[in-house]
């Protein structure tokens, strides 16, 4: 059928309501109601804050009374808690992204952006300023929240220290990196459960595995995997030399390892950006 | 105006969707009809480009779903009840649907109220009951205003009165000049909401006109007609140019003429009738005529199945 042989149209639609066109800046304001919107995230932001202050005193009172030997001052809290911490940050970017595929929401999303990858890079936006903002606060917190523990610790707090700036520098980096990692993840697998598991084998299991099998080819790989490569950024000169001596292999300098991490992220994300514009959704 | 030219979608071996054509124009109803599988849902996602066509093209108001700067201001679109994060609130995602188009919260409210959901507005989706979740499915489609609304299987779930309040709906906004587009395999909702109807099975068209037409051109009208001197009326009738079956002994079923001809013959000719109901074929036939080479699942009749009793509501529809 062609026009010509349309009934004659008595109304003209003329819409009534203001709408706008479609930006990216909306897609990020989008992201972030949707952000802020779903209790799962929220608990998880809430979980993450108190793992990291929880451990901090934990950290600083073990140390004090001789239990644990975590070194001194903040420093090296910070490296005890990136390990529970990116925990919780990757659960955070796989959820943000594989929940909307297994609640079919990201059809509604699509709807509304149909040029897709806006709304994978709003959506990574939203997160990696999330997470870095409570990196920060929960640094802050940290640091309050060990006060008692301070002078027996000799803690200083001095950014001029370059150690002290990189670590202070690179955990909200580093956890940054860790989410948008995991982010990519859970948009090329598309399924919560199976993008969780997926992650979290990958940082706490296998990487940490690997690095102790003696095989050649394990030791070249070993060191520029995600989380081995990009935690140097926050291990002291200390931990640096204890982890190079455990292991052969490449040692990467501490920022090296961090863009390493980045390499990553960005290169997953891309395969992400690119599998979201060919799939149906 | 959606326009489909030869939109196909494969899916390994199987064929969804067979090169299929058609326009649907404003103004009007436009039923998509058809049994499971053949195809209705996924031309429906392609149109919004969720779903990637294998071959063909669709366009919306002239262009790519895709190309327009304002895609929920020219579609909107009711997919599935579920297309939505069972941990947010139904205003919460109505809020961010609005955002990526800077629609204001009024507006978010007008469609919560417009389709009954104040109540429940601030509850999880999660908790929502299959009519619930379809009637913010719509509140969704509404959010952007949109010149084209398609909906698929918007009447699942909802409860009569619920799909009373579809109807008007539908009917009230393709009178404001709006583009229509409903899918459903009811064929008895169809012959209430649609002007027009797009009939598939097996991926392909197979009507593309007014209902009314669809109808008439499945078996036409039949009268039935009984008489102690059936013999004698059908010899009258054929001769008078009518297809006759004797369906019984004084029993005939007539086509090809009408009502009026068959009791003035009778009268001329002195022929006594006992009864005389013309039982106009329905959308059902129709739709069981076009589609019976074309279900992807057939089930088997139990007892004797008949398409002829069609509800007084069909018959009042095509009438």
């Amino acid at each position: 059928m062609t026009t010509t042989t349309a009934p004659s149209i008595p109304v003209r639609f003329e819409p009534t309501v203001a709408v706008r066109p479609q930006t990216f800046g909306r897609t990020v304001h989008a992201e972030w109601i949707k952000f802020w919107t779903v209790r799962s995230t929220v608990w998880t932001l809430i979980a993450t804050v108190s793992v990291m202050v929880g451990i901090s005193v934990l950290a600083a009172w073990g140390s004090t009374s001789g239990a644990v030997d975590a070194g001194s001052g903040p420093i090296n809290m910070a490296l005890l808690l990136s390990a529970g911490y990116q925990l919780s940050v990757a659960v955070l970017g796989v959820l943000t992204i594989a929940g909307e595929y297994s609640t079919g929401m990201i059809r509604s999303t699509l709807a509304a952006v149909p040029r897709r990858v806006p709304v994978l890079a709003a959506k990574a936006l939203v997160l990696s300023g999330v997470v870095a903002g409570i990196s920060v606060v929960s640094m802050a917190l940290s640091y309050v929240a060990t006060m008692p523990w301070h002078a027996t610790l000799h803690t200083t707090f001095d950014l001029t220290d370059p150690l002290t700036l990189r670590m202070t520098v690179g955990l909200p980096l580093y956890l940054v990196a860790i989410a948008l990692f995991a982010f990519a993840i859970g948009a090329l697998i598309r399924n919560s459960a199976a993008a969780l598991t997926a992650v979290i084998a990958l940082l706490l299991v296998v990487e940490n595995v690997l690095m102790v099998i003696p095989l050649r080819a394990v030791e070249l790989i070993s060191p520029f995997l995600p989380s081995t490569a990009g935690r140097r950024v926050l291990f002291d000169a200390e931990t640096l030399t204890a982890t190079d001596a455990m292991t052969k292999g490449a040692h990467l300098a501490p920022w090296l390892g961090y863009g390493v991490l980045v390499v990553w992220a960005l290169v997953l994300f891309a395969l992400a950006a690119m599998m979201l514009r060919r799939r149906d959704a | 105006m959606i326009q489909t030219h030869g939109l196909t979608k494969r899916y390994g071996s199987t064929t969804a969707v067979d090169h299929m054509s058609f326009t649907v124009q404003p103004g009007r109803v436009t039923g998509f009809l058809g049994p499971n599988g053949a195809g209705k849902s996924t031309t429906m996602r392609m149109i919004v480009g969720l779903d990637r066509p294998t071959e063909g093209s669709v366009t919306v108001n002239g262009r790519r779903y895709a190309d327009h700067q304002a895609p929920l201001q020219e579609v909107g679109v009711l997919l599935d009840a579920k297309a939505v994060h069972t941990g947010r609130s139904a205003r919460n995602h109505l809020r961010a649907m609005a955002a990526t188009h800077g629609i204001a919260t009024a507006r978010v409210d007008e469609v919560i109220e417009m389709t009954g959901l104040a109540s429940v507005a601030d509850k999880r989706v999660g908790a929502f009951s299959l009519g619930m979740g379809q009637r913010l499915g719509i509140a969704s489609a509404l959010l952007g205003d949109p010149q084209t609304l398609i909906l698929d299987e918007p009447v699942n779930g909802l409860d009569p009165e619920g799909v009373l309040w579809v109807r008007n709906l539908t009917k009230y906004l393709a009178s404001q000049g709006r583009t229509i587009f409903l899918s459903s395999h009811l064929m008895s909702e169809m012959a209430l909401t649609a002007d027009h109807l797009i009939v598939v099975g097996r991926g392909h068209v197979l009507a593309d006109a007014p209902v009314a037409d669809v109808i008439a051109g499945a078996h036409g009208s039949k009268i039935r007609v009984r008489s102690p001197r059936a013999d004698d009326l059908e010899v009258l009738l054929r001769r008078d140019g009518a297809s006759v079956i004797a369906t019984e002994p004084g029993l005939l079923e007539v086509s090809g003429t009408s009502a009026e001809r068959i009791g003035d013959a009778a009268a001329s000719a002195g022929l006594p009738l006992h009864e005389l109901t013309p039982f106009g074929s329905s959308l059902e036939d129709a739709y069981l005529q076009l589609t019976a080479d074309e279900v992807e699942y057939h089930s088997t009749p139990i007892g004797t199945a008949t398409t002829t009793g069609a509800s007084p509501a069909i018959q009042g529809a095509s009438r």
